[in-house]
């Protein structure tokens, strides 16, 4: 088991989210960054779909009651494994009764950690994500609260130290264009991309809302359609929210652009007061991003498959 | 007329968006596409809408061929092809169960019992889900209910409530914020993720208030 001495800011179980509920109204929930997820089951030789536990903000502290192989990875939270310090991207053993603390980081805003086998918590509708707004699926339906046991597998053979390391972090995000620009007042997408916003006090896992000096501000609205991580709303209010993996199912605020799926990830690490700016793109650099991100884990797996046959 | 497009939303969903009046044979036809499209075990998941659907692609790079098919089977889509499931739902009207029902009977100039009856005398269409897992946007509500949503919405709505707002009339899954009137309550379970068929309610299904007394 996993005991939580201190959940920190929040913490929660996820996993690559829950799909196919969408028309029931049910949110994808799941990790902000699933490349930092999949690179720490790849680290463990897990199944790409274990859970993990997402750390937003550190200052979480909690127990191995097992041994247990682990990795961390997303960003560096100053990570310390007793009074040793742990990198993000690593792998590491853990013996009973050893403690993991988080602190914190400037520049970073979430970690994940993930065990051999992932955390042993009921699959729900088919996902291991908590459902925060919901109340179901995780650790019984609700971020992690101190004293909390969460199940895994022990590991008895403790693993070599091995890294992995996923392209970094920016604050410069692709977008493709939204199908509302036009009943938007002329140039706003324009105005969108040409500015550096600055994320806001109200963000969380369902959304990071921006804001700057001069707003966006309008009197449209759209017949409510299917909305999704990534996609970007622009309320009357003149803020765009960039929707993330706890909103909502549908919307009638019209969609100004979406964030590409390749680059929805460095949303996990931008805190409020942080800048970040947009970058036009089509769909054929969409794609091409998306295939190039998901090799790169794939490419990991042949190299740590060989580098075990070798032994 | 209606007018019918289809857009790339993202690397994984397209949009098929439907511009004009949204009559009852058209909302049978956007069920009936997307019974069709389900079947194809080409998308992971389809969202219907009030003037469109989304459709969520396993396969990113079968796109373009998506595109143009979405609009065929728009085009071939029967409106007769869709058969709602109908859902009876027992209501209790009023007093604690409807804290609203004498404001909305107010605002109305109806008596109680009149918008008891209105309400119960309608059959609804689950136009989507959202806001909340299981809650369905049901349509339409007699024009002599329509009320605007309250000025001040509720930190607590109580689950199962039964409400109206605008031309709409819902029931809250489980207990949460919300700006509607609350005119009843029903006593079956709206959503259970931990249940084989999680949602009561699914797009396209119709749904009947059966006013009772509690018992």
């Amino acid at each position: 088991m996993l005991k939580v001495i201190k959940p920190g800011v929040f913490s929660s179980i996820q996993d690559l989210g829950r799909h196919g509920h969408r028309h029931l109204g049910v949110s994808q929930s799941g990790v902000l960054d699933p490349i930092a997820l999949k690179a720490g089951n790849a680290l463990l030789g897990n199944k790409e779909t274990a859970a993990c536990i997402e750390i937003t903000v550190g200052l979480a502290e909690f127990e191995f009651t097992k041994p247990c192989n682990f990795a961390i990875t997303g960003g560096n939270l100053n990570a310390k494994l007793n009074s040793k310090a742990l990198y993000s991207g690593w792998r590491y053993h853990a013996k009973a009764g050893d403690i993991i603390k988080f602190a914190s980081h400037p520049e970073f805003l979430r970690a994940y950690l993930c065990v051999e086998n992932g955390f042993d918590v009921p699959a729900v509708m088919n996902s291991r994500s908590t459902d925060c707004q919901a109340k179901f699926g995780g650790f019984e339906g609700n971020a992690l609260q101190k004293g909390d046991c969460i199940p895994f597998s022990e590991t008895l053979v403790p693993c070599s130290e091995l890294a992995i390391k996923p392209s970094d972090y920016t604050n410069v995000v692709r977008v493709l264009k939204g199908p509302h620009c036009d009943i938007l007042p002329e140039g706003y997408l324009e105005q969108l991309l040409s500015q550096t916003w600055t994320v806001s006090e109200l963000s969380n896992r369902m959304g990071v809302r921006l804001e700057r000096s001069s707003l966006l501000t309008h009197q449209k609205s759209i017949d409510s359609q299917g909305v999704h991580p990534g996609v970007i709303q622009l309320p009357p209010t003149g803020t765009p929210i960039v929707l993330l993996n706890d909103c909502q199912t549908t919307g009638g605020y019209p969609i100004i652009a979406t964030v590409i799926r390749a680059d929805l990830r460095h949303f996990s690490q931008l805190a409020p007061t942080k800048p970040c700016r947009f970058e036009l793109v089509d769909f054929d650099v969409a794609k091409t991003a998306l295939q190039k991100q998901l090799q790169e884990i794939t490419r990991f797996k042949i190299a740590k498959q060989q580098l075990e046959n070798k032994k | 007329m209606t007018c019918v497009q289809c857009y790339q939303l993202s690397e994984q969903a397209l949009v098929l968006s439907i511009d004009g009046l949204i009559t009852q044979e058209v909302r049978q036809k956007i069920f009936a596409l997307a019974q069709t499209a389900n079947n194809t075990n080409d998308f992971f998941d389809i969202v219907p809408a009030n003037s469109s659907i989304t459709f969520y692609l396993n396969d990113f790079t079968r796109t373009d061929y998506w595109l143009e098919q979405l609009i065929t089977l728009w085009e071939k889509s029967e409106p007769e092809a869709f058969t709602p499931k109908t859902h009876l739902i027992d209501t209790f009207y009023g007093g604690e169960y409807g804290p609203d029902l004498n404001e909305v009977s107010e605002l109305t100039g109806l008596s109680q019992r009149q918008v008891i009856e209105l309400h119960a005398s309608k059959e609804y269409q689950v136009g989507f889900l959202g806001f909340l897992p299981g809650f369905g946007y049901l349509e339409s509500l007699p024009e002599k209910l329509r009320l605007p949503r309250k000025a001040t919405p509720r930190a607590h709505v109580p689950a199962l409530s039964v409400a109206i707002a605008e031309s709409l009339t819902a029931i809250y899954p489980s207990i949460s914020p919300g700006g509607w009137h609350l005119i009843g309550r029903c006593e079956q379970p709206l959503f259970d993720p931990h249940a084989d068929s999680p949602s009561l309610l699914a797009p396209g299904d119709i749904v009947r208030f059966i006013p009772k007394e509690p018992s």
